[in-house]
């Protein structure tokens, strides 16, 4: 009676108990890791925060253009404390998967696996975008000069399509290193692609023959575009 | 300077020719259709003018398949024909090199600097390949100043048509007097004379790897000259005609070239620009006779529609550029009809300041910014051609003196706003 309770009552009870301490002391450490990642990521971000801004990071971000964007879409109050609050969050992020690990379950365990081996791809991604961003940006802006000075009529639009283009290409790409509906997008955005420039094409060539005229003639008969333009002696 | 520029064949035909004293430069570039005259001329100039010091015809060429340094070497006067007054003393030799460096105007400057050096020139003349104008009196003109009155750097002043140069006399003669306080009325003119000293001192700058060596010498060199505090002045040289500079290149990309320079030599001499206010004249020498002047027409109705056009499509990037009110009143300005538009000169002048101060916080890329103002010059272009259609050059010089004086008027609001942090708000001028 004795060994049957010992074996049937107490054994479980206390593999139970030791089970338990274990997960209470896997979930202490979590919160302590996650703890500790909240303090490291405050205090990371401070640190961030005032040295990028005696590093002039909002000046570079300004004359790179993306300061004002930020401002405009009301992502943060400014481009360094952007870069402060990413680097909060991955340290955050990186104390939680920690925290995770800590429990030693096999599930938290594929997670945390899983979320690493995918961290890099999101990182990626997200350069990606940013790069995307800016070049749409300066590119469109580019266009827009190149339109007005050029007298074209429709010199907004043009800037438009280039910076919706170059952000489309961003975003495709951004999406594929993600993995995300790879085969569908690429092909979707081929489609997308190849339909606007055919219609271009064909408004141009219905639409502006004379233009594509003149624009031919000035490149390969120079004198008669010189003819055409004005006389003026600028310098 | 570590690096010599100077092929070792140069340098065997230099110590043959030995040392001189004067030096006519031609820097050139597929000009096979006008350099002969252009060698004439010089040959002539220097036989007629120093007919007892020993001088050397120095082509610096950017490498032209044109045959431009076959013309050179064949280019020849008959002196008999010259009614020469004094028998010369020396031949006038001549060297025909292909430069180093940066493909540019600059790159040939730095050239003809060295040689100099090496040849112990104490005076050095440099006219464009392109000229059809140029008369032997030139090079005495450019070069009499250095070597009988002591000058550094000679200037051109030119007798121009009423709308010839309008950038020159919108921006760059008016701005550069107003930053450094001399008046230097054709600071990118083309045609120089440059004393030794002067040239050795452009030669120990390390400027030949940048723009400069590419298209800013002009007003590089203007503007080091002035700055520095060399002494300056101008020569009357009268008309000048010459095969257009640069066909392949827009509007825009003159105006970077040329503004972007002036606003770029801004940030190297600020020190300096800082303290002057008002301008003084430089002598002028020569003798300033009437020319007969090739009209350049203006169409207006084309001018105007490209400042209607910049206001209204490159709106957000002027928004960045000018304050407030400038932009509303460049709306207001663009709104008019073509028969009642005049773009005053205050607002024309705090622009141009706008967009140097933009320049040197670097709002945005340096090169967008320089293009973007193409459509409000556009618009200064039309209101001068409208304002000065019925007036004689007298009057159109004075409207340009006006324009000069309000940008020194103008001038402590810029010094004002340099010193103003990015952020920093901005107030109207």
């Amino acid at each position: 009676m004795n060994r049957f309770w010992q074996q049937a009552v107490l054994s479980p009870l206390r593999e139970l108990g030791q089970q338990a301490i274990s997960s209470l002391s896997s979930l202490m450490g979590m919160l302590i890791l996650v703890l500790l990642g909240l303090v490291v990521g405050w205090l990371a971000k401070e640190l961030v925060y005032r040295g990028l801004r005696l590093l002039r990071f909002d000046r570079l971000c300004d004359r790179l253009g993306v300061g004002p964007e930020i401002e405009r879409l009301g992502v943060a109050r400014s481009c360094s404390y952007l870069a402060a609050q990413v680097v909060q969050g991955i340290i955050i992020l990186t104390a939680l998967l920690a925290g995770l690990n800590a429990m030693r379950s096999p599930w938290t365990q594929n997670l945390v696996e899983r979320v690493f081996l995918y961290l890099p791809h999101v990182l990626a991604a997200l350069v990606i975008l940013v790069v995307g961003a800016l070049a749409s940006r300066f590119l469109g802006r580019s266009a827009l000069i190149a339109a007005v000075n050029a007298r074209m009529p429709s010199a907004r639009l043009l800037s438009a399509l280039t910076r919706f283009f170059v952000m489309t290409l961003a975003v495709v790409a951004a999406l594929d290193e993600l993995g995300i509906g790879r085969t569908t997008i690429i092909v979707a955005f081929a489609i997308l692609f190849g339909g606007l420039v055919t219609a271009g094409a064909i408004a141009f060539g219905l639409a502006a023959r004379d233009l594509a005229r003149d624009l031919l003639q000035s490149q390969f008969r120079p004198g008669a575009k010189q003819e055409a333009e004005n006389t003026l002696r600028h310098l | 300077m570590t690096e010599d520029i100077l092929k070792e064949s140069v340098k065997d035909e230099l110590s043959t020719v030995g040392p001189v004293e004067i030096i006519v430069g031609i820097p050139s570039y597929k000009n096979a259709r006008t350099i002969g005259h252009v060698v004439k001329a010089a040959q002539a100039g220097l036989l007629n003018s120093f007919p007892d010091r020993k001088a050397l015809i120095v082509n610096s060429d950017g490498g032209s398949k044109d045959g431009t340094p076959e013309v050179v070497e064949q280019a020849r006067i008959d002196a008999h024909s010259l009614l020469l007054v004094s028998h010369p003393l020396y031949p006038v030799h001549r060297l025909t090199t292909p430069y180093h460096g940066l493909p540019g105007k600059g790159s040939a400057f730095r050239m003809l600097f060295r040689i100099a050096e090496v040849t112990q020139a104490r005076a050095l003349a440099v006219v464009d390949a392109d000229l059809r104008s140029i008369t032997p009196e030139w090079l005495n003109l450019l070069l009499q100043p250095i070597l009988a009155l002591g000058f550094d750097y000679v200037a051109p002043y030119y007798k121009r048509h009423k709308h010839d140069g309008t950038i020159t006399n919108s921006i760059v003669y008016p701005l550069t007097r107003a930053l450094y306080g001399r008046r230097i009325r054709q600071p990118i003119g083309g045609e120089f004379g440059i004393s030794a000293r002067l040239a050795g001192h452009f030669l120990t700058r390390d400027v030949w790897n940048t723009d400069v060596a590419r298209y800013g010498i002009d007003i590089w060199m203007t503007t080091t000259a002035i700055a520095e505090n060399f002494k300056v002045c101008q020569s009357y040289l009268g008309a000048k005609i010459h095969d257009s500079k640069d066909p392949g290149s827009d509007l825009s990309g003159m105006l970077v070239q040329v503004v972007g320079s002036v606003f770029s030599l801004m940030e190297n001499y600020e020190s300096m620009w800082r303290n002057v206010l008002g301008s003084l004249p430089a002598p002028l020498f020569g003798f300033p006779f009437e020319v007969g002047l090739e009209p350049v027409p203006i169409d207006v109705q084309r001018t105007f529609a490209s400042f209607q056009q910049g206001v209204r499509d490159l709106l957000p990037i002027y928004e960045r550029v000018l304050t407030p009110q400038q932009v509303k009143d460049l709306e207001a300005y663009a709104a008019e009809s073509i028969g009642r538009f005049v773009l005053p000169d205050e607002l024309w002048v705090a622009l141009i300041y706008s967009f140097a101060l933009a320049y040197h916080r670097r709002v945005f890329d340096r090169e967008h910014l320089v293009k973007s103002l193409t459509p409000l010059y556009l618009g200064w272009v039309t209101s001068f051609a409208r304002q000065t259609e019925n007036e004689t050059s007298a009057q159109v010089d004075d409207r340009i003196e006006k324009l000069c004086l309000v940008y020194e008027q103008l001038k402590p609001y810029l010094i004002n706003q340099w010193s103003l942090k990015t952020g920093e708000k901005r107030c109207e001028a």
